[in-house]
């Protein structure tokens, strides 16, 4: 029987696919982010018209930057060299709890912007289309969430 | 469905991380299997049985059966 475990020592941030160790994949992340951030702050600054485009450009780029980074990180590192990552996660049973919930909040979207959609028309409500979007996109991740926990409770 | 994964990984003298970790797969998936609240995919079904050297039916046993 072949031990079929990784020999390779493991870290919590993990190994670049592309070679080099966990300093390399900080730094190639934090440049891919830095790269994104700055072409959506630039973006932002571009299409404003109201204040400091600088200010729009840096106030933009700082907040996106730890999950364009982030980002970055999922995109470059080589998973088989994480703590704890599992070889094959879409055999396990997170997965199954997760597409169970993903399923589920697709039907509830599926009511609540049908619902919403209704009582708006009716009712002549307005609101900002931005807030409304942020305001359902919370919900939906509450939902996913609460679905989440639940079909875990039930399995375990 | 029933399954003998419990007896044979303690034959084994294996914990369920060391199963798990022969599987590819994390380690609430291989309790989810043992209680029998997780049908595991037809490619973990094979590890399983490549993994305890038996066939699938001997490893797995619907419960109608």
């Amino acid at each position: 029987m072949t031990d079929t475990r990784a020999s390779a020592p493991r870290s919590s941030i993990g190994r670049s696919r592309f070679g080099g160790g966990g300093a390399t994949l900080i730094i190639a992340s934090l440049l891919l982010g830095l790269a994104v951030s700055s072409a959506m702050g630039g973006l932002y600054a571009w299409l404003g018209d109201t204040g400091d485009a600088w200010l729009r450009f840096s106030i933009l780029a700082f907040v996106t930057l730890p999950v364009t980074a982030s980002l970055g990180w999922v995109l470059l590192v080589d998973r088989s060299s994480v703590k704890d990552a599992v070889e094959r996660p879409e055999d396990s049973v997170e997965s199954r709890w997760f597409a169970k919930a993903a399923e589920g909040t697709m039907i509830d979207a599926f009511v609540v912007i049908g619902i919403g959609a209704a009582v708006f028309s009716f009712a002549e409500i307005e609101l900002p289309v931005g807030l409304v979007l942020v305001a359902i996109d919370v919900l939906l991740l509450l939902d996913l969430g609460i679905r989440y926990l639940v079909a875990k409770l039930r399995s375990a | 469905m029933r399954n003998a994964l419990p007896e044979r990984r303690a034959a084994l003298g294996w914990s369920q991380q060391r199963l798990a970790d022969e599987l590819g797969v994390s380690r609430q998936t291989v309790i989810s299997i043992e209680k029998g609240r997780f049908d595991p995919s037809l490619p973990v079904a094979f590890r399983l049985a490549a993994v305890f050297g038996c066939r699938i039916e001997d490893l797995f046993t619907p419960d109608d059966a």
